[in-house]
């Protein structure tokens, strides 16, 4: 109930803060009804349990409107409101804060209900034909700025996304390889009258059973229950089996603090509005449409990511411990003969030549390559075009594949130690060097290719001598750069096995001795800062 | 005089469109035209009338859509791309944004108009010979730049790049230069001494000089011959004497604006 009303006030505190500011009050009550119907549909608001962890359902607004038909009410005020305020005016102001109301008033009525037994109802093929749509919309849009193939692509498109569909559809297809999809959304439905005495009933007729079970393995023996009640939320799991989930209305999920918020924004910005009715702009709606998709995105992002900054409280007593351990740190401690000092440096010489050597190859490669990469000379043939989009298609999926990962197939193939590193680093920059190099190509001024062709000079010395001097200077910058990057990937190489400072690190952590690993992070932090500074100054002087 | 000497070109029916997504565009219709040796030309015509399409032409860096250039015996729109490459080494071409490679020195850009006569190999690696730099330095000389050779391009003047543009065309010892406005970026006097250095190569060594120009005026006073283009058409071919106020009005389209 305290989160309840905290959720509330944060969001009335985000309009008054917003009004200091004198921003816009309608774009704000626009999002949060945008955003609340966001919500709605798409984020869990409580929990329903069955027997198992994984039998937990979140349902969302819409899924318990079919327990609660009055909840249908709320879509209907959100989207009256969103009409209203085409106009803007007191009258928009007006139902913003009457919207803001009663979405809060349903919110609290929701919280109140006591915990019930509800029924599943999956809608089949909901995820699955989201699915095709997307698929549809996504042809279609490509198909829209292409006026003469529009019809043919949005035609290729319509029956991809039927075939889509009934692929992902059909227990050989989709379900087979994302059965979660089946029946992904479901809606909660009332229970018949005695469904709870029929489980109760049922449930305890089995018990002699499985208490018979239960002793040959050694496990504690269950009781008779008087109702469901007596499970502590949980219902017996041939319930669960037939779709029976109990709901916790009280148990709220990210959905109920999203709908807390915006209804809290809402009455407070409609409130402001209306003391102030020049805090509307046009665009208002636009800016609410982004402003909730933003909202939209981050928030169910948070809840996956387990965002918790009361693990942060729990894990602080760590982080002193560490500091006044890593503090001040062990350069050298002769008597046991161990010189951390030396070998931080000599680990950090190997990572800096880990990332010479592994740009220096990219270099070497990316070059040549770079060159069929580019589109302005690869037009003369259809063999040449070829050339060009396999190029471009090995530099797109190589640049796909991070040099870390490289790095772990590596160790496996050439053994642990800087040689897996360089391997890894050049494979993986080879791509991101190769399109740089290609687009300064691209990007060449046409002048001195035309005179020196007209010279009469061949094809390879006209970019031997109106291409290359012009991108040199170009390449050169781009090389550097990448060094740059690569020693900081290097860094890391070491925590996989492939050689470098990051395993002096690995281990000291491993280790408990933090004050050596600080060694390690101390001349991280120096050299990063020496190569930056040294690579901006040579990048400066070359273009 | 005899290392210069080359055959008449003849230009037959020659049309060339040009096709974009937004439609095709007639840019040369139907051009007839004899070029024979040590003749100095001058082509007028406004903007867009087809003079660079037309030069372009000449040396292959533009294949017609229809008709032939034939330059002795042979057909320079039907030749292979090396036989191409063989025939432009004779052909200088100087163009009006000078297109040097600015991060090279004079030397090096001058060279380049060695670079068709070297083996591919040579010219990767910078090999010129001995008579190749005796080349490349006598056209500095002539053109006052001696004392440029290792001054970077991009450290000159206008004047002094299209000195540069016209020594490597001239390092080509070409038998045929086509110059695309080499003017038009330079002041008057620059201009002058442009079409002063042009004519004198035609006049000391008979190298023919097909030139578009803006200038009316520069036109009438060095070349041996004027052509008009009008959209596409040649309207006029014959000497500057010829060339009348009424037909210079025509060829400019600008009736309506006296009037
Ligand atoms: N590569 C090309 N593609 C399409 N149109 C072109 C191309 N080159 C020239 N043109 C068109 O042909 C016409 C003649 O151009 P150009 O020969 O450059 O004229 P001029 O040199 O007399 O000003 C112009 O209208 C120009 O837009
Ligand atoms: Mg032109």
């Amino acid at each position: 109930m305290i989160a309840i009303v905290l959720y509330v006030l944060s969001g009335i505190a985000i309009a008054l803060l917003s009004g200091i500011a004198k921003g816009s009050m309608r774009r704000l009550w626009l999002g949060a009804a945008v955003g609340l119907l966001i919500a709605f549909v798409a984020f869990p608001f409580s929990r329903s349990l069955g027997n198992l962890t994984r039998e937990t359902v979140n349902p969302t607004l819409l899924a318990l409107a079919t327990d609660f038909p009055w909840l249908f009410g709320l879509p209907v005020l959100l989207i009256l409101t969103l009409l209203i305020a085409r106009r803007g005016g007191p009258r928009g102001a007006w139902t913003a804060v009457v919207t803001g109301v009663a979405t809060l008033l349903a919110g609290l009525v929701f919280y109140s209900q006591p915990v019930h037994l509800v029924r599943l109802a999956p809608i089949n093929g909901l995820m699955e034909l989201l699915t095709a749509l997307v698929l549809l919309g996504a042809i279609g849009l490509a198909a829209w700025n292409r006026p003469r193939l529009r019809w043919p692509l949005l035609a290729v498109g319509l029956v991809a996304g039927v075939l889509a569909f009934f692929w992902l559809n059909s227990s050989q297809g989709g379900h087979t390889y994302l059965p979660n999809s089946a029946g992904y959304y479901k809606l909660l439905r009332p229970t018949p009258a005695g469904a709870n005495l029929q489980l109760v009933d049922a449930y305890n007729a089995g018990l002699q059973a499985r208490n018979q079970v239960a002793k040959e393995n050694g496990l504690a023996l269950a009781e008779p229950i008087q109702s469901l009640a007596d499970l502590k939320g949980k219902i017996p799991a041939e319930a669960a089996n037939q779709g029976y989930r109990m709901l916790q209305p009280s148990r709220l999920q990210y959905g109920a603090f999203a709908v807390f918020v915006l209804a809290g924004l809402m009455l407070g910005a409609g409130l402001l509005h209306l003391r102030n009715l020049r805090l509307e702009e046009t665009g208002d709606l636009q800016a609410g449409v982004v402003l909730a998709s933003v909202f939209s995105l981050l928030l169910p992002a948070f809840n996956a990511t387990e965002f918790n900054p009361a693990k942060l409280v729990k894990g602080w007593p760590f982080l002193v411990q560490f500091g006044q351990k890593a503090w001040p740190p062990l350069l050298a401690d002769p008597s046991t003969n161990r010189f951390p000092l030396q070998e931080v440096l000599s680990f950090m010489t190997i990572t800096v030549e880990i990332a010479l050597v592994g740009t220096f190859i990219a270099a070497l490669v990316a070059l040549p390559t770079s060159f069929l990469a580019a589109r302005n000379l690869t037009g003369a043939s259809p063999w040449m075009r070829g050339v060009f989009y396999f190029t471009r298609a090995f530099y797109n999926v190589d640049r796909g594949i991070d040099t870390l990962i490289l790095a772990l197939i590596l160790v496996a193939a050439v053994g642990l130690g800087p040689f897996a590193g360089v391997l890894a680093m050049a494979i993986h920059s080879v791509a991101d060097l190769g399109k740089l190099y290609s687009e300064a190509i691209e990007n060449v001024d046409k002048g001195p290719i035309e005179a020196l062709e007209s010279t009469g000079t061949a094809g390879v010395n006209v970019l031997r001598w109106a291409i290359l001097p012009q991108v040199l200077p170009l390449l050169v910058s781009y090389t550097v750069y990448r060094f740059e990057i690569n020693f900081r990937v290097s860094i890391i190489l070491g925590f996989v096995g492939a050689g470098g400072i990051g395993f002096f690190i690995q281990g000291a952590m491993a280790a408990g001795q933090y004050d050596q690993m600080i060694i390690g992070v101390i001349a991280i932090v120096i050299v990063v800062n020496l190569i930056d500074f040294a690579s901006s100054y040579l990048r400066s002087r070359l273009v | 005089m005899g290392k210069y000497r080359t055959a008449m070109i003849e230009v037959r029916n020659l049309s060339q469109t040009f096709v974009s997504p937004k439609g095709s565009f007639r840019a040369l219709e139907d051009v007839n035209l004899s070029i024979p040796d040590h003749d100095f030309i001058a082509i007028i015509g406004r903007s867009g009338a087809g003079k660079s399409t037309f030069l372009r032409t000449l040396n292959g860096l533009l294949i017609p859509s229809e008709g032939s250039v034939v330059v002795g015996a042979t057909d320079i729109t039907q030749l292979s791309k090396r036989a191409l490459q063989k025939y432009r080494c004779k052909v200088g071409f100087i163009f009006q944004q000078f297109n040097l490679v600015n991060r090279l020195s004079v030397l090096d850009n001058v060279l380049h108009g060695r670079l068709g006569y070297l083996p591919t190999w040579r010219g990767l690696l910078g090999l010129y010979t001995e008579h190749d730099y005796e080349v490349a330095r006598a056209q500095l000389a002539r053109l006052d730049l001696s004392t440029k050779e290792n001054a970077r391009v991009d450290s000159l003047s206008g004047g002094q790049m299209q000195r540069v543009a016209i020594a490597r065309a001239m390092a080509q010892e070409p038998a045929l230069i086509l110059a695309d406005e080499p003017a038009a970026n330079l002041d008057p006097v620059l201009s002058e001494e442009v079409m002063r250095t042009l004519r004198g190569f035609n006049a000391e060594q008979g190298v023919t000089v097909v030139i578009n120009i803006h200038a009316l005026d520069l036109a009438l006073e060095y070349a041996k011959r004027i052509i008009a283009f009008k959209r596409g058409r040649l309207v006029f071919d014959g000497r500057p004497a010829e060339l009348s106020d009424a037909l210079v009005d025509d060829i400019y389209e600008r009736k309506e604006m006296l009037a």
